[in-house]
């Protein structure tokens, strides 16, 4: 039993934070250069577990949650999901589908570029071709957009573990989204001064703060649990990645409000970043989210 | 990462199972302290015997000196076993006899730490004070240093056990005119010695554990202050150093044993199609989960680093919160039976009122807050 980072994945963890700070600021999440995602792919985050691949699913869960700290493209997830779970035909970049029921049209998130959409169920994952023609719209989160799709072809995994993968780096997303919100709450109330004092000395802020901590800190440890239990394929893994994206939703959710709140006025503009983790905070929830009944069975 | 556990850990807690198995007593533990120290004494002198008692204590002191995941284990089973809370020994074991082994002279941990793990000996923690709780720096018992003696005068409040205690820790201001964190010693107290007037005081779940303690001129010897006289408020604090991180697993233990319970009874009253309650109760099955995930983390980060995580801090705000939560769900579950609550009912009520000390003892939730706010989060200090 082990929880904490090895060597090599706090080497990872790292290297993605690093690079994420240099070449995709939070601060930007709104107006990616174009040219990111054949830098994303070099990075190869998006193999990280395919075929052939020695890392595993704890590793990723790490990778992702800092890529999700960044607000990084919703098109990352499904990207990696298909390259892990579809073995040829799917090269590019793959958009995600938000879980409709045919025929209604489907919603696809970040469908810039991609050729496929990925479209998720509880107990399965569906790959479609994507035609080009497509006219995008914006979504709340102002790093994501979106757009409309038929149901056509596809090509689909009955594989349990396959919905679970994508559930869990949605999970990491939302976890890292928290953190984001936190760490943007806890740098203001140390600067910010009102009263002479920084804000943050005032209890009523601090304990705010504190809170979001703490949901972050519990959603976390809950990511990583999930994460080696897909390793492990326990048999509680869909239990436990269900609680781990039940948990960091409601993180970046309540933390995204609370950063906000800490912020005062300027937190409340379309200038200042607390509203995009707020904003990214709602579109998760919309993905490959927590079944309430399955967590109410719970573990064996 | 992994959460899978060696063969020889697994061996371990068959171990621990079968003995908690074939021993655990079959009667409840009585909820008065006067009422219990009668089982918790038999309990712990049963523990010390088949060699289960201060498992996480080096074996030089008679203890276990069982590794942290090894200690995780047994109380992840003990837990399981429904075996009793260890009561009235719960000081001396879990925070006394710790205190003694980092910092008491070999005399005193020679005399004290064999009767605490044979349960001969009850300890209490005589800190509080009337005037002196989330703010502990300002005590105000004070002891005279006359000859080879201090003479004690003053009082202490909410002291668990007391009144069936034979020693206490008492943190005492030694110094005259000495202030805040300066001048205070720890030292070991007789409570049988004249002098000393303990007053029980009933709970509002009518159970009778704490009390309030007066000292009108009680003659402790020099030779009981443990790590040097004005040093009291270093050896108090060392304590917090000693567990490490498994002072929560039972508490884990039980409270997913409860999610389990809770919803098996809302299945069965049919209060689980009111959406509220369902919704409540899967996130905190979620939330019970997540309270091992981080538990396990601490631990693994003891058995990295030899230190909790930064996060440490977290897990005791996070489990008294949860745990009251559970408790609000299994009285709101009873439905309007909860009213027919009378002293002495050992139930869900019961659990409910006595668990409103989770978020008080041993530091607030706000002080809780405060330290998170300032240690994990850079915050400045507001006090
Ligand atoms: C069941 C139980 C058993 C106990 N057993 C023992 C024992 O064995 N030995 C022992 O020594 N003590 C014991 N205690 C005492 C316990 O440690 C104190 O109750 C606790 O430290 C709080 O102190 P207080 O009760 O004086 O409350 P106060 O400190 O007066 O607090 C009152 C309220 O004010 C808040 N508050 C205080 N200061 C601040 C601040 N700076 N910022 C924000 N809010 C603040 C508190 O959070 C609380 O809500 C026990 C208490 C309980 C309930």
């Amino acid at each position: 039993m082990d929880l904490t980072l090895d060597d090599e994945q706090e080497a990872l963890r790292t290297a993605t934070a690093d690079w994420c700070r240099a070449h995709m600021p939070l601060e930007e999440a709104r107006s990616r250069p174009t040219g990111l995602w054949g830098d994303l792919e070099a990075m190869g985050w998006t193999g990280m577990t395919a075929p052939g691949m020695d890392l595993d699913h704890a590793t990723e869960a790490v990778v992702f949650s800092e890529l999700g700290r960044v607000l990084a493209p919703i098109g990352l997830i499904s990207t990696t999901v298909a390259r892990r779970w579809f073995a040829d035909g799917f090269d590019g970049k793959v958009a995600l589908a938000l879980p409709a029921e045919e025929p209604s049209d489907m919603r696809v998130l970040d469908p810039d570029g991609s050729h496929a959409a990925l479209i998720w169920t509880a107990s399965g994952l569906r790959l479609f071709d994507m035609p080009n023609d497509r006219t995008h719209a914006p979504t709340i989160d102002l790093s994501t957009d979106q757009s409309r799709q038929q149901w056509t072809t596809s090509v689909s995994t009955e594989d349990a573990a396959a919905p679970l993968h994508l559930q869990l780096l949605a999970a990491a997303y939302a976890v890292g989204c928290a953190d984001a919100a936190r760490d943007m709450a806890a740098d203001y109330a140390r600067l910010r001064q009102q009263f002479e004092r920084p804000i943050g000395w005032f209890q009523a802020l601090k304990h705010i703060c504190s809170d979001m901590a703490v949901r972050a800190a519990v959603a976390r440890s809950q990511l990583y649990y999930a994460a080696c239990s897909l390793d492990a394929r326990d048999t509680d893994a869909a239990f436990h990645i269900a609680a781990a994206k039940r948990l960091g939703d409601q993180a970046a959710l309540d933390n995204g409000r609370a950063n906000i709140q800490v912020h005062g006025g300027i937190g409340m503009t379309d200038e200042a970043s607390p509203h995009l983790c707020l904003k990214r905070a709602h579109l998760l929830q919309f993905i490959a989210p927590a079944d309430a009944a399955l967590l109410l069975e719970g573990a064996a | 990462m992994d959460i899978g556990f060696s063969v020889e850990e697994t061996r371990f807690r068959e171990e621990c199972r079968d003995w908690l198995h074939a021993n655990v007593p079959a009667e409840k533990r009585p909820l008065d302290a006067a009422d219990a120290i009668g089982f918790d004494k038999a309990w712990q002198r049963r523990l010390f015997d088949a060699g289960w008692a201060g498992i996480n204590w080096p074996a030089d002191y008679g203890g276990r000196g069982l590794s942290i995941v090894q200690q995780v284990i047994w109380l992840e089973e003990y837990a399981k076993a429904h075996a009793p809370w260890i009561g009235a020994n719960f000081v001396g074991i879990n925070h006394g006899g710790p205190t003694l082994i980092l910092n008491a002279s070999e005399e005193q941990k020679a005399y004290h730490l064999p009767r605490i793990l044979k349960g001969e000996a009850i300890w209490c923690q005589g800190f509080s004070e009337p005037g002196a709780g989330s703010d502990l720096a300002g005590i105000k018992t004070r002891g005279r240093i006359e000859g080879d003696e201090l003479v004690v005068n003053g009082s202490k409040i909410w002291t668990s056990f007391a009144h069936v205690a034979d020693w206490q820790e008492l943190v005492l201001r030694t110094e005259e005119g000495s202030q805040r964190h300066a001048g205070l010693s720890w030292a070991i107290c007789d409570m049988h010695a004249p002098g000393i007037t303990v007053r029980p005081i009933k709970k509002m779940s009518g159970q009778t554990e704490f009390a309030e303690v007066f000292y009108d001129d009680v003659r402790i010897p020099l030779s009981n202050v443990v790590g040097g006289l004005g040093n009291g408020w270093k050896v108090a604090m060392s304590t917090l150093s000693f567990e490490r991180g498994t002072g929560f697993i039972a508490e884990q233990v039980k409270a997913g044993q409860e999610i389990a319970e809770l919803v098996t009874t809302a299945r069965a009253n049919g209060m689980i199609k009111d959406d509220r309650i369902a919704d409540q109760l899967s996130q905190m099955r979620a939330e019970v989960a997540a309270l091992r995930a981080m538990t396990y983390r601490n631990i693994s980060e003891v058995v990295r680093t030899g230190q909790p995580g930064p996060e440490a801090s977290v897990i005791r705000l996070f489990t008294s919160e949860l745990g009251q939560r559970l408790e609000r769900m299994a009285v709101l579950l009873m439905g309007e039976d909860m009213i027919d609550f009378a002293y002495g009912d050992d139930n869900a009520v019961q659990d409910y009122l006595r668990g409103f000390a989770a978020t008080i003892a041993g530091g607030t939730a706000q002080i809780q807050r405060d330290i998170i706010g300032e240690r994990l989060l850079g915050l400045p200090k507001s006090r």
